[in-house]
């Protein structure tokens, strides 16, 4: 049966990490959502997104995107944020629904497709909701940044049990010390120095290919350490991190996603927060996840106060944003895409897209010429190209989010 | 505006801004070599100016101004387009 992955209307609720990723390209536990959705369901799949990525998100996953003829079909449809195994009842039709009546999966035949197509996706879930029966279900559904955090360090552990083949075939040092060694999987061509210390006792540890974790560096489960990351000398890692493919990672890290291509390189404490692609932590960056008085954070999603009902929360950084030296990062705070942060005082806790900070003033930034050059620049230097598509999606935000980066700067000048 | 006096309100924001006295600020001073302006310098700089003159310069092309007497053109041009 074809399987349709969509994204709904709530995607802008994942800013800033959905900004230039589908809302199913997010990581959690050792998989990105859509990952995770592949490994359960078989079958044909395609995407359904929102337009202004749709061309990018083809070339990323070579499937078809927002095509009306996938669609009109016997399909089974799933949400991109639901986190969900593949032992379904899909003989009936009907749509499941979370308590805030958003789709979370169906199976629709093809003549109801047909019934309430009129050409346009959200209005096709839309009519489903009105018109064809409907059960009540429970499931993790990532509907804010800060869910991915909440269910990571229960997701490490499940994802754990499921792989197969949970053996240590990495370089290991013999003066390297593994706790519960039963619970720690190290992958071909990893490499553990000397003197690291893997305390798997409290939840496992999942070491990818050619990983490299360097002496003195000590982590502790449940934690995955993607494919060609790298974890620095003397690293601190805490419980429930997962960090994607390629990142550099030191300092001490807790209960947090990196999602692939990032840096930590130095010290510095980063916690319960979501670093997206290609940023840069500069030396003893360092956020806030817990408030002293231990009322629940609020976040300024979008723009606007949230309450996250959760004690700890830390940042939500998004792709290709940099911090200085010495940033000091308040509880619960909001960062957009392609930002450059500097060290100063009390930081606010939203900084829009585009925006520079610097001596506590939020400023315009270089441009978007410069900022393109400079993501060639970074990527690069990781092997990577900007695909025309991306840089496409790059500018249309630029101007997207133009009003209120000026509304930000403008404000910031009448403070002074 | 006259030149004059863009000239003398802007070298005063060059002035809070890089720490340089007025005098040594001339037509032909070079905002990196000369005045000492590095790229996070340069950025206030434009805010500077921008909140001086309340106008708005697109930030690529006000990057490329390179002399204090350069950049007195550019902001005149903005000033006058208002």
């Amino acid at each position: 049966m074809k399987i349709l992955i969509f994204e709904d209307e709530n995607w802008k609720n994942l800013l800033p990490l959905s900004y230039i990723k589908n809302t199913f390209e997010l990581r959690c536990g050792y998989y990105t959502l859509f990952e995770r959705i592949a490994q359960n369901f078989n079958g044909e799949k395609g995407l359904w997104v929102r337009d202004y990525i749709s061309s990018l998100t083809k070339i990323k996953f070579n499937l078809p995107t927002n095509d009306e003829n996938f669609i009109k079909d016997d399909i089974f449809i799933i949400n991109g944020t639901t986190i969900i195994d593949g032992k379904v009842n899909i003989e009936e039709e009907k749509i499941f629904v979370d308590e805030y009546n958003n789709i979370l999966y169906g199976y629709i035949k093809k003549e109801t497709v047909e019934k309430f197509w009129e050409g346009n996706f959200w209005k096709f879930l839309s009519n489903l909701k009105e018109n064809i029966k409907k059960e009540k279900v429970e499931l993790i559904s990532i509907k804010y940044p800060w869910n991915l955090i909440h269910f990571n360090g229960q997701l490490l552990k499940t994802d754990f049990e499921n792989i197969q083949n949970k053996k240590i075939e990495g370089e290991v040092s013999g003066k390297c010390e593994i706790i519960n060694e039963k619970n720690v999987v190290i992958r071909n061509e990893a490499k553990i120095h000397p003197f690291v210390v893997l305390d798997a006792s409290k939840g496992p540890i999942f070491i990818d290919r050619e990983a490299e974790i360097f002496p003195f560096a000590r982590i502790e489960g449940p934690s995955f350490i993607g494919e060609k990351t790298q974890i620095m000398p003397g690293a601190n890692i805490r419980e429930g991190n997962s960090f994607g493919p390629v990142c550099r990672i030191g300092g001490e890290v807790e209960e947090s996603i990196f999602h692939s291509y990032s840096n930590k390189y130095h010290d510095g404490f980063i916690g319960h927060s979501y670093i997206g692609e290609f940023v840069n932590l500069g030396a003893l960056t360092t956020n806030s996840d817990l408030k002293n008085d231990y009322s629940d954070v609020v976040v300024y999603l979008c723009g606007s106060p949230t309450n996250t009902g959760d004690l700890k929360v830390g940042s939500f950084i998004g792709d290709h944003t940099k911090t200085s030296i010495g940033t000091l990062f308040n509880t619960g705070t909001i960062i957009g895409i392609m930002c450059n942060i500097t060290a100063g005082g009390i930081l606010p806790k939203y900084f829009p897209s585009f925006t520079w900070y610097i001596n506590n003033k939020f400023m315009k930034g270089t441009g978007i010429e410069t900022g393109i050059e400079t993501t060639k620049k970074a990527m690069a230097r990781r092997g990577r190209d900007l695909p025309k598509e991306e840089e496409e999606v790059i500018r249309y935000l630029y101007q997207e989010t133009e009003t209120e980066r000026k509304e930000y700067v403008k404000r910031s000048r009448k403070k002074q | 505006m006259e030149e004059k006096e863009i000239e003398e309100r802007a070298k005063k924001v060059v002035s809070s801004i890089l720490g340089v006295d007025e005098e040594k600020i001339k037509s032909e001073s070079r905002f990196v070599e000369d005045l000492g302006a590095e790229s996070v310098a340069s950025l206030e700089l434009v805010a500077g100016f921008e909140e001086e003159f309340d106008i708005e310069m697109d930030e690529n092309a006000a990057l490329e101004v390179k002399t204090f007497g350069d950049a007195v053109k550019f902001i005149k041009k903005y000033i006058e387009g208002k």
